[in-house]
């Protein structure tokens, strides 16, 4: 070894790259503490922190915010709707992926693309007409009209996930259901879609957490504070409690915890879903 | 599977004759059959909209002029035409994807970079580059919010300590707001960058490498001449992902700072809302909103074309 850094740098670049990746994963990381902090720091009295370790701890702003506002009507509503929304998106996607996954027929790459367009596309531009559709048929300020929003977010996605999912199904196993008789419908409904349930199992979760994560549909639809859903109430708050931020974060961490705590117990899963509906 | 009816006589195909059901479940129209559903809910929440964007934006739909509705003709496009304020909100979404894109791209592949070959605190590491995925728009608006506070904020507060560097009411003033938000959407959406250029960097053949280290290529140089070559379709691909998610942005800016100050971060997305919910020219906003599609329609197109290209690189020698 001519190298006069050589043993040095043997030693050095571990720890140059441990350093590195803990104080990206530092910043990565405060946003989410500093919300932990601020939320548990007394109403008031976040501004007066001087670093950045909560100097008293109150669950106060917890208290307040499901007592001095309806919290827990704006859950028990997104709870509701994204329920609706994703397995009825559920319900009517699956199939239409088996079709794009198994099927030649005309127009298949047409519709491929039009699902494609439907869910990259701004959901300000549906939302405008929609407004106006929804206006004219009574469905404004209603959880049905809601629900039905939120299902234009997430067929799309139920169409293209499940695609992905009939994609990794052995074609063999639906070939051998026929001879053995079955037709194709049986095919389908009797030897795929059983193969395929974690998959669905998995769209669901995620239509229910696209559904729950909207702040667009619920703000533009609903109008009246006890149809809110928690996005758009928690929203509401950096306006109703401008300076108050250990509220506003406090209503945040309620509403961004079940999701994060969910993703900490099935990361795996999650991340192998989303690739198979984004990538493939 | 294939398509063609049975050979004639079969069992099959007499049942498929003989029942016009039999047509749908096990026949030809049984594609039809499984895209029914699909294509009457789309129809109904997104087509049907989509149809009625195109006739408001030839009507004249402003709740503040009700008596102008009925008023049909091109005049939203040939105003869309000269709108400077509509073409300045392009450029400003065009800018956003590009910072957003750049940002998210270079966050994530530091992270993938450093946690590449990590053993110990493996699955850690990776969980921390990937909750933020997890937290919502609404949700990272409010977080950022709360840090960029220009008195008492937590970013002021750091920057206090930092030599050569000034605090700024960041959402305020007109040159930072826009940056600001951009800071807020990648830590939202850097995530799935990062999974993409994971995934991808475990898909480069490691003999790759250890040919290169019998050459005495140096990191950089492997880098440069394996790693970025070999990752460049999937890169290709995030790239145009991110440019979609950019470009489809709503809840950030529009919570964080509205479109303002005095219109600096109003892109494409929030001006079609503005433009509605705020300003009631419905007929306008559809006319923007489908601007909005016909941009995302190029974006798809490149998309598709990118991945098709992924896919024969991937099967092809």
């Amino acid at each position: 070894m001519t190298d006069p850094m050589g043993p040095w740098r043997l030693h050095l670049a571990p720890f140059l790259r441990f350093s590195a990746v803990c104080l990206l994963g530092t910043i990565v990381l405060f946003p989410m503490y500093w919300m932990l902090v601020v939320a548990l720091t007394p109403t008031g009295f976040s501004r007066a922190l001087t670093g950045f370790v909560p100097e008293q701890l109150s669950f106060g702003n917890f208290v307040a915010i499901f007592t001095e506002r309806p919290m827990l009507r704006w859950i028990v509503n997104s709870v509701v709707v994204a329920t609706l929304a994703s397995a009825l998106s559920l319900l009517f996607g699956t199939s239409c992926g088996y079709a794009l996954s198994r099927l030649r027929f005309r127009g298949a790459g047409l519709l491929m693309m039009v699902v494609l367009v439907t869910q990259m596309m701004p959901a300000t531009s549906i939302i405008v007409p929609l407004y106006i559709l929804f206006r004219d048929l009574g469905l404004l300020d209603t959880v049905q009209g809601m629900v039905v929003g939120h299902i234009s977010l997430v067929v799309p996605l139920a169409i293209w996930m499940s695609k992905g999912f009939f994609d990794r199904i052995p074609p063999d196993l639906d070939g051998a259901a026929r001879i053995d008789g079955c037709t194709r419908l049986g095919a389908w409904w009797y030897v795929a879609l059983p193969l395929a349930l974690p998959g669905m199992a998995a769209i669901f979760i995620y239509g229910f957490v696209t559904s729950w994560h909207d702040y667009l549909f619920a703000h533009a639809l609903v109008h009246s504070q006890e149809l809110w859903t928690a996005a758009n109430g928690i929203a509401s708050f950096r306006g109703e409690y401008f300076t108050l931020h250990e509220l506003q974060m406090a209503a945040a961490l309620v509403f961004a915890l079940p999701v994060i705590v969910m993703f900490i117990v099935m990361q795996r899963w999650i991340v192998s879903g989303a690739l198979t509906g984004s990538v493939r | 599977m294939s398509e063609a009816l049975p050979a004639t006589g079969s069992r099959r195909a007499r049942a498929i004759r003989s029942r016009p059901l039999a047509w749908l479940t096990d026949g030809g129209g049984f594609p039809l059959l499984m895209i029914m559903p699909a294509l009457l809910v789309l129809g109904m929440v997104i087509g049907l909209p989509m149809l009625l964007a195109g006739q408001m934006s030839f009507d004249t739909i402003n709740f503040r002029r009700p008596a102008a509705a009925g008023t049909y003709g091109p005049h939203n496009y040939v105003r869309l035409w000269s709108d400077a304020k509509a073409w300045s909100a392009v450029a400003l979404s065009g800018l956003y994807m590009a910072g957003t894109v750049v940002g998210s791209i270079a966050v994530a592949l530091s992270a993938a970079l450093l946690t590449r070959r990590i053993v110990r605190f493996r699955s850690l590491a990776r969980l921390v580059f990937l909750l933020p995925w997890t937290v919502p728009a609404v949700v990272t608006a409010l977080v950022w919010g709360v840090m960029y506070e220009g008195n008492f904020g937590v970013i002021n507060r750091i920057l206090e300590h930092v030599p050569l560097v000034g605090g700024a009411n960041w959402l305020v003033e007109r040159q930072t707001a826009l940056p600001a938000l951009m800071v807020a959407q990648i830590w939202n959406e850097f995530p799935m960058a990062y999974v993409f250029i994971l995934a991808g960097l475990h898909s480069i053949p490691e003999d790759l490498y250890e040919a290169a280290r019998i050459d005495r290529a140096n990191s950089l140089q492997q880098f440069l001449f394996i790693t970025l070559p070999q990752l460049r379709y999937i890169l290709a691909v995030t790239v145009v992902l991110l440019m979609i998610m950019g470009f489809k942005s709503f809840p950030i800016i529009f919570i964080l700072t509205g479109g303002g100050p005095a219109g600096a971060t109003e892109t494409l997305t929030v001006l079609t809302f503005n433009t509605a919910f705020r300003r009631l020219d419905f007929s306008y906003a559809a006319t923007l909103g489908i601007l909005a599609v016909a941009i995302s329609i190029v974006l798809v197109v490149g998309y598709m074309r990118l991945v098709a290209r992924l896919q024969e690189g991937r099967d092809g020698p």
